[in-house]
């Protein structure tokens, strides 16, 4: 319960970081119920006579040494311990029944680790052949080894057990955990042995196979990431930490290398300084430090380590492996400390989460250095191998997360902005295309009134001579005509239109003061203001004021009428005007038609340009009744 | 109506106003103008009580004739004479002082009719041109409350001016408003005055901006 609750709470605190630990947590705690309930089947030997092999003779054994299991080749006494070692020991059988009740017909041989390859004979019967004894030599030092030993083979009594094993002295590796050595040998029957076998390769081989590949997966789709998102270049780093990472779990696992051992083990050592690169690079950009300098010293320093481990030669490889650790290892805590107090310092949400992961870090680097000195369960070393490559991933999920929250976030702003765009311009478009219109208005505008006054100028100052120097009538009248249609060419057609209840005004003061001067009595009759709304296009207007300006002359030049009234209705659509007068009326012609020297006529024509109509009635004595309609859809509009 | 300033530039047209006004104001002394500065000179040595002025002539626009008037004989009245019936031309000319307009088309009737109205002192208003001067007064007033009393009209003349606008003529509107064809008249001489005023204070206000910003 107090695990659960504890995951509880890291759960909260570190996510998908948390969740592991836990697992691997509960995982440990019930490992040791199961060996103790094996135990009494099988029979560890701890003792060995050891004799060095050399090419000429085999094993003199009569002038062996006894040694006891585990034998490490790089402790002290035999440091200078390397090449081929045969190991001698004797096997007796034990009465044991199995589970079934029955005595066992196959056992199973264990060997927790024998480093790099290893031979087995039983009685001078070669059982098992891990691999390649010459360069390059098979790489089984992490790798637990399970032969079967069939009951025929053994005898009751003095089985010989022959162990040879390839393997490295201390100055020929990087690293003490690949030292030649040769642990306990463990002796069973076979299901017990499989079992417990299969147990512990599942830690050495391949939960660190599972954790290269993921590592490899996640670490390769980070960098790509940060590749092409320069402005999260840590993203690149990271990437790049956790494939080194993969390639150093590799060790673990992989052992079967197209080199020799030397080559491997000075390519392990580099993958070391890459790693560093990545890690202290990751941990200043994470915070925002970029350094020129850095990005120089740290490549440099890769290949500077790379010479110096090539120049050691194989005599010299762990001592100058081992300083280089040290200075690998200062590097990365003091980027660790310096990210950490950044972190701190910009109060970053980052801060726990790395410190965390350092922390783990850190830890499993302490395990792994203390395993170098003393002999640690191989189920912690196991574990601690782990550790960082758990921490690595949860990072990188975490990563990959704030990346895609601000990729999200950008998109989003990024949709914003495009709507903002497109209004924006939409607004341009709308105003430009209203301002290019204001412009052909104005530039028309302009041009119109240039025309006019030259037309006005010329045209129109001869057509005034005439108007006035003429003595025929007609020729005036027909000047003065002129000179109005010349008015509406210019104006007429491209001028603004009229407000109804404006013409009705300038008709209005025209007609009656026109009449009020010759004495007819007028009366005029419009509807109100309000129920005026429209507007009449500007040639409509001038017409009707024409036709309104013909019908009052005849009325005050030839009808003799003492009354006159002028009636504007608005009905259907149409706009009609009726002018009535009491004068005499306007005489037939011969032919029954009117009189068109009245302009009645032209009064017509005028109104059919309009598509409207324009009614005469009249007889002799009646007085006359001119109707104008007009349809208001055609040249008004409502305002 | 002694003195008269006749300012046209074509000849018949000229000849033909003048018979005009000799047959309106016998016994009168004419001086004929066909160019601006002819006339400029003339208003500056000679007093006039009525001048004609053409708009449109070949060294200029008649209106400055009719501010100059407006400037040194303020007692002098202005009549356009003109061949232009649209406002652009009309309302500024008002602007400058002009006291009445005259179409040019028009019968010789009509016009002796308007010269003699003219004379006695009933200025002519078109609805359109009523309608011009509401506008003018009504985009002056907002953005100069604090402007000088007499460039804004009073509750009486806008009432002339509304009533112009819809056309009736100003003997109706006396009749209407219970006032006498003379008092009408006055009202309406009183906008022209105001609009000139106005103007000049707009002028004013311009010019002092101009020089402010060229400072």
């Amino acid at each position: 319960m107090p695990i659960c609750r504890l995951c509880h709470r890291s759960l909260a605190r570190f996510g998908a970081q948390g969740w592991l630990a836990c697992l691997l947590g509960m995982w440990m705690l019930m490992w040791p119920a199961w060996a103790q309930a094996q135990q009494a089947y099988v029979q560890v030997l701890d003792k060995a006579l050891v004799a060095t092999e050399s090419p000429s003779a085999p094993p003199q054994w009569a002038a062996a040494d006894i040694v006891s299991l585990p034998d490490d080749w790089a402790a002290e006494g035999h440091a200078s311990r390397s090449g081929v070692q045969w190991y001698r020991t004797a096997l007796h059988l034990k009465p044991v029944v199995t589970v079934h009740g029955s005595p066992p017909t196959l056992f199973g041989l264990y060997i927790e680790r024998a480093c790099s390859v290893v031979q087995v004979w039983i009685n001078g019967q070669l059982i098992h052949d891990g691999g390649r004894f010459t360069e390059p030599v098979t790489r089984h030092c992490h790798r637990p080894q399970l032969m079967s030993v069939p009951a025929s083979l053994l005898r009751p009594e003095g089985n010989v057990l022959d162990v040879r094993v390839r393997g490295y002295g201390l100055n020929e590796v990087s690293s003490r955990q690949r030292v030649g050595g040769l642990s306990e040998i463990e002796f069973g029957p076979f299901d017990v042995m499989t079992a417990h076998h299969a147990r512990r390769m599942a830690y050495a081989i391949h939960l660190p196979q599972v954790m290269s590949g993921v590592l490899l997966l996640m670490g390769s789709f980070m960098f790509v990431m940060g590749w092409f998102n320069r402005a999260q270049s840590y993203l690149a780093y990271f990437g790049a930490l956790m494939v080194g990472w993969a390639a150093l779990l590799a060790r673990l696992w992989v052992s079967e290398l197209p080199f020799s051992n030397q080559a491997t083990e000075i390519l392990l050592a580099a993958l070391m300084a890459f790693n560093t690169l990545a890690a202290v690079q990751f941990l200043m950009r994470y915070v925002a430090r970029r350094s020129r300098w850095l990005n120089r010293a740290l490549p440099i320093q890769c290949v500077v380590m790379l010479l110096t481990l090539m120049l050691a030669g194989s005599n010299w490889l762990y001592p100058v492996s081992s300083l280089w650790f040290a200075v690998l290892t200062a590097e990365a805590l003091t980027a660790s400390g310096y990210h950490l107090w950044v972190s701190r310092q910009q109060r970053s949400p980052h801060f726990w989460p790395m410190a965390s992961l350092l922390a783990l870090v850190l830890l499993s680097m302490l395990l792994e250095l203390v395993s170098q000195w003393l002999p640690l369960d191989n189920r912690v070393v196991h574990v601690a191998q782990l550790l960082p490559g758990l921490g690595f991933m949860a990072l990188g999920l975490r990563l990959v997360q704030q990346f895609g929250r601000a990729y999200q976030t950008a998109e989003q702003n990024r949709a914003e902005l495009e709507v903002r765009i497109r209004e924006a311009t939409a607004q341009i478009e709308r105003n430009f295309a209203q301002l290019s219109e204001l412009k052909v208005e104005q530039v028309t505008d302009r041009e119109r009134k240039r025309i006019a006054a030259d037309l006005h100028d010329d045209l129109g100052a001869k057509l005034l001579t005439i108007v006035h120097t003429s003595d025929n009538d007609r020729i005036s009248t027909l000047a003065r005509e002129a000179l109005e249609e010349m008015r509406l060419s210019v104006r007429g057609l491209t001028g603004k239109p009229v407000k109804l209840v404006d013409a009705l005004g300038d008709w209005r003061a025209e007609v009656i003061s026109r009449l009020s001067q010759t004495g007819v009595q007028g009366e005029w009759k419009a509807p109100s203001d309000e129920d005026v709304p429209h507007t009449l296009s500007s040639r409509a207007f001038v017409q009707t004021t024409r036709i309104l300006r013909e019908a009052v002359s005849n009325i005050i030049k030839h009808s003799g009428a003492s009354q006159c009234s002028v009636t504007c209705t608005i009905a259907d659509g149409d706009f009609q005007l009726v002018i009535q007068d009491n004068g005499h009326g306007i005489p037939m012609e011969l032919d029954g038609r009117l009189d068109k020297g009245h302009g009645m006529a032209s009064m017509k024509g005028r109104a059919k340009q309009l598509q409207g109509q324009c009614l005469v009635e009249s007889g002799p004595g009646y007085g006359t009744v001119i109707r104008l309609t007009l349809p208001l859809e055609r040249h008004t509009t409502l305002s | 109506m002694n003195n008269i300033l006749l300012l046209e530039d074509l000849p018949e047209i000229r000849a033909w106003l003048k018979s005009l006004v000799m047959q309106v104001f016998p016994g009168a002394r004419i001086t004929e103008c066909s160019r601006v500065a002819d006339a400029l000179v003339q208003v500056q040595n000679l007093r006039f009580d009525l001048a004609l002025c053409d708009l449109g002539l070949p060294d200029g626009s008649g209106t400055d004739v009719v501010a100059k008037l407006r400037d040194v004989q303020p007692d002098a009245q202005s009549v356009v004479v003109t061949i232009h019936d649209d406002d652009e031309h009309l309302f500024p000319a008002l602007q400058a002082g002009a006291y009445g307009y005259i179409l040019k088309e028009q019968s010789r009737e009509l016009i002796t009719e308007q010269l003699q109205r003219i004379s006695q002192g009933e200025p002519p208003l078109s609805p359109s041109i009523a309608r011009k001067v509401i506008k003018y007064f009504a985009s002056m007033a907002k953005p100069q409350e604090n402007a000088m009393p007499e460039v804004s009209l009073t509750e009486r003349e806008s009432e002339v001016l509304l009533r112009v606008a819809k056309g009736f003529t100003l003997p109706e509107i006396g009749v209407q408003l219970g006032l006498s064809r003379h008092t009408i008249a006055d009202y309406v001489k009183q906008i022209y005055r105001k609009l000139n005023v106005s103007s000049r204070a707009e002028a004013a206000l311009e010019a002092q901006r101009l020089g402010l910003f060229r400072r």
